[in-house]
């Protein structure tokens, strides 16, 4: 990225930060966080920070225009201390990551790629470069259909959360990351102090890990009544699922076992909440402030009230910057929409550009800033 | 207190209402500990731990419970010698003991009696119906973590609306681990030289005997010979690698810390990961040594637990599984059984 790029980016990050400040409220009690940033394109996260006040966190955001913001899901004793154990970790947050790449395919259209090799690049999902056969790079753009997936995923989430786990709504907060994906908070009392080892056993449950399939099986082969007390929450909606797919109890009763076990797998595929495992399970993980912007697309990590959930528009509603032209030179560009418009594609050309998608384009370094 | 509730008292001896009774009831200054008639309640202490190092299991008579005031003293005074011996295992051994006991008597308690201990204990539950208890998953997690039998994964349960539902013999089992932890962690309080009358001494140096006695009749834990000490889902791992199959990052990092444990040396393993279609000698010579401890902070890396495998979906058990919670111990067995003692 050159100076004149990340000058810009600082200038819209600035406006936007100090018309919005109070918009970024960290999770109660801010002096227990420990806060993340960073501060320059590919320089390391500053860490280990802490803060007295909400002022205090204001004054330093405004002062220090981070490209990226980040609060512990923990509450520590000691957060600023830089040994992790000695912070002393007091309670955690449930933090849930729904990304959306693992969820669905990106399309054709809507990637490049860059040769590292010979600066050959393209649109389209090409892994060997078309002049010099060298492995490329691939630019992944936020894609509407993606994204679309992750939300079908997060209301699962929601679902199971509610539902099973008994989670009361208003301790459920929802958002869209600014980028790829979704963010799931749960800020209630008694599951703050679940252990790295409970929440092992929250993941594998949303993930439908270590199924006892074999009990499943025998139930569906005796075509028992499962209105027992030993069905209930996800083992019930596998039950259901495989008998809605078989379509009857007789017909998956004449099937063999390998087409039950295969409806089963079917089922488990379909029920699944695809959240990420590994950030779960840490209890030390720092997540995306929210409100704050993300500088891998210059959208906001957007809170969305469940009821608005089904209709949230992420490339509309996190849009972070105004509309007033900016130039930029851009490279390779495949169509993308932002803000309700489509733009490009774009190849070797200079163009006049809203803000919001200018910041996009610098911030996925497809393009670099020319001026206004 | 009711008399029914003093025999309840003196069976389940770690509830609130037996430390209650004893400090309004019987005076436990030194001076009277030793005149009065603690020597049975310490003489019935002695026997609570002896009971957990040689049965694992401190066993509670009729008789016992109707010695009431004895019973309940001796509770806390075994709590004071294990603290006095200091000794890691005894103090396991002993929670064990207590929490098993208790457990084997719960078992024949009415439901309403079983959710009064649980409620007292920390491990609230709900009476859905005559034979179902709901706890909250929370409470759940907390206690059932450490079982691994797989119908104690979350995931296996029936859960609804917070709750976890599950049958007395459960219910009696978590709250087993809460009065394992408590006693446990009992034990844990220090306890100062000069506070203690001199026949405790005496009482803890007669179990630290008995602990040394039973440590020399057992024989260690053998490993079996190498083959046979592959986990089923190393095995599976290995054998693919083998096969020139690509292995994801934690399947890799699954064999390599496998191998380092069981000592092979690192160009033997090198050479295993050279099938891989993206070895590079450099690389993988720096991941192993990295994993090893030779390189970086020197710390060497251990082998995921058993949970860690499952949670990633590679956890396909056999019947040697059964009980062994990390790869490394698989294969192992106890060939000296039962403990001897004469």
């Amino acid at each position: 990225m050159l100076q004149a790029s990340l000058e810009f980016l600082k200038r819209e990050f600035f406006k936007y930060y100090y018309e919005n400040i109070s918009r970024l409220v960290p999770p109660e009690p801010i002096r227990s966080r420990e806060f993340g940033f960073f501060l320059e394109k590919g320089r390391g996260m500053f860490r280990h920070k802490c803060f007295n006040s909400l002022k205090d966190f204001h004054e330093f955001i405004l002062n220090a225009i981070p490209l990226d913001i980040y609060v512990s899901a923990a509450n520590y004793e000691d957060p600023g201390n830089r040994d992790m154990s000695e912070k002393k970790l007091v309670n955690a947050e449930l933090f849930f990551d729904i990304d959306a790449e693992s969820v669905a395919a990106v399309s054709e259209e809507e990637s490049a790629w860059i040769c590292q090799k010979c600066g050959q690049y393209g649109i389209g999902l090409i892994d060997r470069c078309s002049s010099c056969n060298s492995p490329t790079e691939l630019v992944r753009l936020v894609s509407e259909k993606q994204l679309k997936e992750a939300l079908r995923e997060t209301e699962k989430l929601i679902h199971v959360l509610t539902e099973d786990f008994g989670i009361a709504p208003e301790n459920i907060h929802v958002f869209y990351s600014g980028n790829r994906g979704y963010h799931v908070h749960v800020n209630q009392e008694d599951f703050l102090n679940i252990t790295g080892e409970g929440r092992r056993e929250i993941v594998d449950y949303l993930l439908i890990q270590g199924l006892d399939e074999k009990e499943l099986l025998n139930f569906l082969k005796k075509g028992a009544n499962i209105e027992g007390v030993s069905f209930k929450g996800v083992k019930r909606r596998v039950y259901m699922r495989i008998l809605e797919k078989a379509g009857s109890m007789e017909k998956l009763k004449a099937s063999g076992r390998e087409t039950v076990l295969k409806t089963l797998v079917n089922a488990v595929e379909e029920l699944k909440v695809r959240i990420d495992p590994v950030v779960t399970i840490d209890m030390h993980r720092l997540m995306r402030m929210p409100e704050s912007i993300n500088s891998s697309s210059g959208m906001v990590k957007r809170r969305i009230r469940l009821e608005d959930l089904p209709s949230f528009k992420p490339l509309e509603e996190a849009i972070a910057f105004g509309d007033e032209e900016a130039c930029l030179k851009v490279k390779i560009v495949p169509r993308f929409s932002l803000g309700g418009k489509t733009f490009g594609p774009f190849k070797d050309e200079e163009v006049e550009l809203p803000a919001y998608a200018a910041v996009y384009i610098v911030c996925k370094g497809l393009g670099e800033y020319a001026g206004r | 207190m009711m008399g029914e509730n003093v025999l309840r008292a003196a069976r389940y001896p770690f509830l609130p209402e037996a430390r209650e009774f004893i400090s309004r009831n019987i005076d436990l200054s030194l001076e009277s500990l030793e005149k009065t008639g603690s020597e049975a309640a310490l003489k019935r202490a002695v026997e609570r731990v002896k009971n957990s190092l040689i049965f694992k299991e401190v066993k509670v008579t009729a008789l016992d419970e109707l010695n009431y005031v004895r019973e309940m003293l001796s509770f806390p005074i075994a709590i004071i010698l294990v603290s006095m011996i200091m000794n890691e295992y005894v103090r396991r051994m002993y929670a064990l003991g207590e929490s098993r006991g208790a457990y084997r008597r719960m078992l024949n308690e009415s439901v309403e009696t079983l959710l009064y201990i649980g409620e007292k204990m920390g491990v609230g539950g709900v009476l859905e119906d005559e034979n179902t208890i709901r706890v909250k998953i929370p409470t759940y997690l907390r206690l059932a973590y450490s079982f691994h039998a797989p119908h104690w994964k979350l995931v296996n349960r029936a859960v609804n609306n917070g709750y976890v539902t599950m049958g007395k013999t459960e219910y009696a089992r978590l709250i087993q681990v809460e009065v394992n932890n408590y006693v446990y962690e009992k034990t844990l309080e220090p306890v100062p030289p000069g506070a203690v009358p001199d026949i405790f001494r005496k009482a803890a140096d007669e179990i630290v005997e008995l602990w040394n006695r039973l440590e020399t009749g057992k024989a260690s834990r053998i490993p079996l010979k190498e083959r046979e000490d592959t986990p089923p889902c190393i095995g599976r791992i290995i054998r693919r690698m083998e096969n020139g199959e690509n292995a994801s990052h934690f399947e890799r990092l699954v064999v390599a810390t496998f191998m380092i444990a069981r000592n092979r040396n690192i160009e033997e393993i090198i050479e295993f990961f050279s099938k891989q279609p993206d070895y590079k000698y450099s690389v993988t010579k720096y991941q192993v040594e990295h994993l090893a401890g030779i390189r970086g902070g020197g710390k060497k890396y251990s082998v995921p637990s058993c949970r860690t495998i499952l949670t990633n979906g590679l956890c396909y058990p056999d019947e040697y599984c059964k009980g062994v919670k990390h790869p490394l111990r698989y294969g192992e067995k106890n060939v000296a059984g039962e403990p001897r003692i004469s």
